[in-house]
């Protein structure tokens, strides 16, 4: 009675993906802003990609101290005479692989706990507990205290930022496969394979797929402010240039208040990626699922 | 015992030494322009801004730089400090050896505990004893090694009784102890523990101002002690000291431009000088330095115990940009030496500074053996509390870099890189004393093998000797030779690689004057006398 249900449900599952994603571009095409943001942050993963084309590495020292932006340097230059609008680009290069790395990592440690905690109810129960549990935590306070017991690196930074960030994934990712593990489609599945991993890779994973992107985004976006933040606070990569170590100088510097183009450039282009990166992932959500906004 | 003086140190970024001002009590010879001339407010009260709480009461084991410029104004010292490191009265009027193993202080007579106890000789002897038994971790721990025993001849005489000639310690632990009142402290017990919060019923001052009101991340509030015999007029000129905490010189500098504080006490960033002094309204003083800046070579690591790539690495420094750019010309050059310029006496200006010279580090590494590919690599420790240096350490990377050796830069939150000082793990150290007043005593504490601050584990027996020898010669003519001698050994065998020793600058309103400067960020303008002597002018 079932079958011929879910073997229409795994129709759908299996060609669903191109036409839902044409479907989705096309309805996304028509966000202004979702596209707006779309092109903030293709320009600003060109901008750190192409860092050696646009500015040479900031390292050494400058022949003006503190100079206002002009000509010569359009984001003017910091307390060691370099170029700030060489410190943003490279410094975007720092903070997208920091973003792009902890989040993936996040993403795949959070989802896969998330579809097995759907899957096998049991665990459901310990992992819930351990979610509940990291989500209760101060973040910030004890990403300090790792960042300072083990020292700054940017894999330090990465593996902290990751370790604090999966217990969101895994909630917001864990709820809707909730919803679909009781899909009859999966009930169907049960009955034709005895392997969970398979009707996980199959049918759980692609039926959460759009919620993990918009978690990608999200998460990276909040990556890139906790880096910043850490770096801030002088917890960052001291070899590598990254927006949050530009304020961190300028601060160090007490220069935030003579010199306002230092603490400006970077906190625009942390702002920019933020705002960019929720835009997006509201106006793809949005263009995935017309019928919640419309 | 082994993280005092290093502390201090540490805490006081680098100290400063070109004070134009006399230091003798009274009458600061050097009074602040500005003004505006008109008449003095009495009982004005005194804003000073800090970055830190008070973390410790106790002046013995005080840490922050907020511990020290409090407890400043409420415990003396025996002896005070001239911008060329010479000692100069202070409680105590004379001091000297009666005989090689015995040392003395004769202090004022007629001082007073704020809580109408006479300030004696006993006090002194106790404080001395006190911390020779119970250790706490000050920098006065560290200068106590030869000391025996204090005793109290008089109500005015103190005599200390050394287990070996030495001829540092009488000045030495004059400058670096606090006096502190007998008949608090001794009950409490020990005074490595004892907090000396005022919890029982408040604090007990010798100094201008007793601490009265505490507000944690506030502000700290004291109140004139009427009887402060140091300072002209026997009375301090402002009624109230307020020290207030902020939390960091960004907002230190706004809150001084607009008129919330009177006074930054922590030193201003290099760059932000200019800018100051260009500033209506605010007063930028100058602060002799009277410490070095240096970075120390772990000779426990096998690559570094090899002269040659010491010295390789001593080439790859660009000091003159260090000097320039991050210290704004702010900073002298020592010539690679520890006995720096400001001590006038002692240093040999024919030991010259290592130059920036990458293709001979590349040689010397070359001869030794080594790659120049980038494969030698070296782990180079900083606190990031410390901004100059956090700023000049990516220098030394770049210099390293041309040279063709990696330097990976672990910048550290303050008491990590404290902790991972004192255990050694690090390749290269860099950070900064405030105070290295006495040559001998300071290359003694850095040099030789189980030196407190011996942070390059140098082991070397000729220049053990020679600071030994000038540890007990107690004719200056006749010590100074085997100090300059010991000062090229350590600078050719790059023992230690001394890059500066800066000279600081403080900022104020100026309505306020009469301040009277004295070397180092942690005496500076807020050295008890100093505060004790500022007056406000009416209108400006």
């Amino acid at each position: 009675m079932t079958t011929p249900q879910a073997q229409q449900a795994e129709a759908v599952s299996v060609d669903a993906p191109p036409r839902a994603a044409r479907l989705t571009w096309r309805r996304f095409r028509r966000e202004p802003l979702g596209v707006a943001a779309l092109a903030v942050l293709v320009l600003l993963v060109i901008a750190a990609i192409a860092a050696p084309l646009l500015a040479d590495y900031p390292a050494g020292y400058g022949d003006t101290v503190l100079a206002p932006p002009s000509g010569a340097h359009w984001f003017g230059t910091d307390s060691l005479g370099l170029d700030v609008f060489a410190e943003v680009v490279w410094g975007a290069q720092q903070s997208l692989l920091v973003a792009a790395a902890a989040s993936l990592i996040a993403i795949v440690f959070g989802t896969l706990l998330a579809v097995i905690g759907a899957y096998f109810r049991r665990v459901d129960a310990v992992i819930s507990v351990v979610v509940d549990l990291t989500l209760s935590l101060p973040i910030l306070p004890l990403m300090i205290l790792v960042a300072a017991l083990v020292g700054p690196s940017t894999m330090t930074i990465i593996l902290v930022i990751a370790a604090f960030s999966w217990p969101e994934v895994t909630r917001v990712v864990r709820s809707q496969a909730l919803s679909v593990v009781r899909l009859p489609y999966v009930d169907a599945a049960r009955l034709m394979t005895g392997s969970p991993v398979w009707i996980i890779r199959r049918h759980v994973v692609p039926a959460v797929m759009p919620l993990v992107l918009v978690s990608v985004v999200l998460t990276s976006s909040r990556a890139v402010l906790s880096a910043a933040g850490l770096a801030f606070l002088g917890l960052g990569d001291p070899n590598t240039w990254s927006w949050g170590r530009i304020l961190y100088e300028a601060q160090q510097a007490g220069a935030m208040s003579t010199a306002w183009w230092l603490p400006l450039f970077p906190s625009l282009a942390i702002f920019l990626l933020v705002l960019a990166s929720t835009l997006l992932s509201t106006a793809y959500n949005d263009a995935r699922n017309p019928r919640r906004n419309k | 015992m082994t993280s005092r003086p290093r502390r201090t140190a540490a805490i006081a970024v680098t100290a400063a030494a070109v004070s134009i001002a006399t230091f003798a009590a009274c009458a600061p010879s050097a009074p602040t322009e500005g003004g505006g001339g008109g008449a003095a407010v009495t009982d004005a009260t005194l804003t000073i801004a800090t970055t830190t709480d008070v973390v410790n009461y106790n002046p013995f084991v005080g840490n922050s730089r907020s511990d020290y410029w409090i407890t400043n104004l409420m415990y003396p010292h025996l002896l005070s400090i001239g911008p060329d490191g010479e000692k100069a009265p202070e409680l105590a009027e004379k001091w000297g050896y009666v005989d090689d193993t015995t040392g003395y202080y004769e202090i004022r007579s007629g001082m007073k505990w704020s809580d109408g106890t006479p300030l004696t000789a006993k006090d002194v002897a106790y404080s001395l004893n006190a911390v020779k038994r119970d250790k706490p971790a000050g920098t006065l721990t560290g200068q106590l090694t030869n000391f025996e025993s204090a005793t109290a001849v008089s109500d005015t005489r103190v005599e200390l009784k050394l287990s070996a000639p030495d001829s540092t310690v009488v000045p030495e632990v004059g400058f670096w102890g606090n006096v502190v009142p007998q008949h608090v402290f001794e009950p409490a017990g020990s005074v490595a523990t004892f907090a000396n919060d005022g919890k029982d019923g408040g604090w007990v001052s010798a100094g201008p101002y007793v601490l009265t009101e505490v507000q944690r991340g506030q502000s700290y509030t004291m109140e004139r002690v009427d009887n402060y015999p140091l300072v002209d007029g026997g009375k301090p000129k402002a009624a109230k000291v307020v020290y207030r905490v902020y939390p960091d010189v960004n907002t230190e500098i706004l809150g001084l431009k607009n008129g919330d504080v009177d006074v930054i006490a922590n030193a201003l960033p290099p760059a932000q000088v200019k800018g100051l002094q260009g500033t209506q309204g605010i007063t930028v003083e100058e602060i002799p330095g009277l410490g070095y800046a240096h970075m120390t070579y772990n000779m426990n690591k096998p690559d570094l115990a090899k002269k040659e790539v010491r010295q390789a690495l001593a080439y790859a420094v660009d000091y003159n940009a260090i000097r320039k750019v991050v210290l704004a010309d702010q900073a002298v050059s020592t010539g690679s030496s520890p006995i720096m310029p400001v001590l006038k006496d002692y240093h040999d200006d024919s030991i010259k500074e290592y130059e920036f010279d990458p293709e001979k580090s590349k040689q010397l590494l070359t001869d030794a053996g080594y790659k120049t590919d980038g494969s030698l690599k070296f782990r180079l420790i900083y606190s990031l509390q410390d901004p100059v240096t956090t700023q000049w350490a990516t220098l030394v990377k770049d210099g390293a870099a041309k040279a063709g050796v990696t330097i990976e830069l672990q910048g550290l939150e303050r008491n990590t890189y404290l902790a991972k000082t004192d255990a050694g793990d690090f390749d290269i150290y860099a950070g900064n004393f405030a105070i290295m007043d006495d040559p001998a005593t300071n290359m003694a504490l850095t040099y030789l093998p189980g030196g407190v601050i011996n942070y390059s584990y140098v082991d070397d027996p000729e220049l053990s000797s020679l600071i030994e020898q000038a540890r007990v010669t107690f004719e200056r003519d006749e010590q100074k030779p085997l100090l300059q001698k010991a000062a090229k050994v350590v600078r050719d065998n790059v023992y230690d690689n001394v890059m500066y020793t800066q000279n600081l600058y403080v900022a104020h309103r100026s309505d306020w004057s009469g301040f009277v400067v004295k070397p180092s960020e942690l005496l500076s303008i807020v050295n008890p006398i100093s505060v004790a002597s500022a007056t406000k002018s009416e209108s400006q």
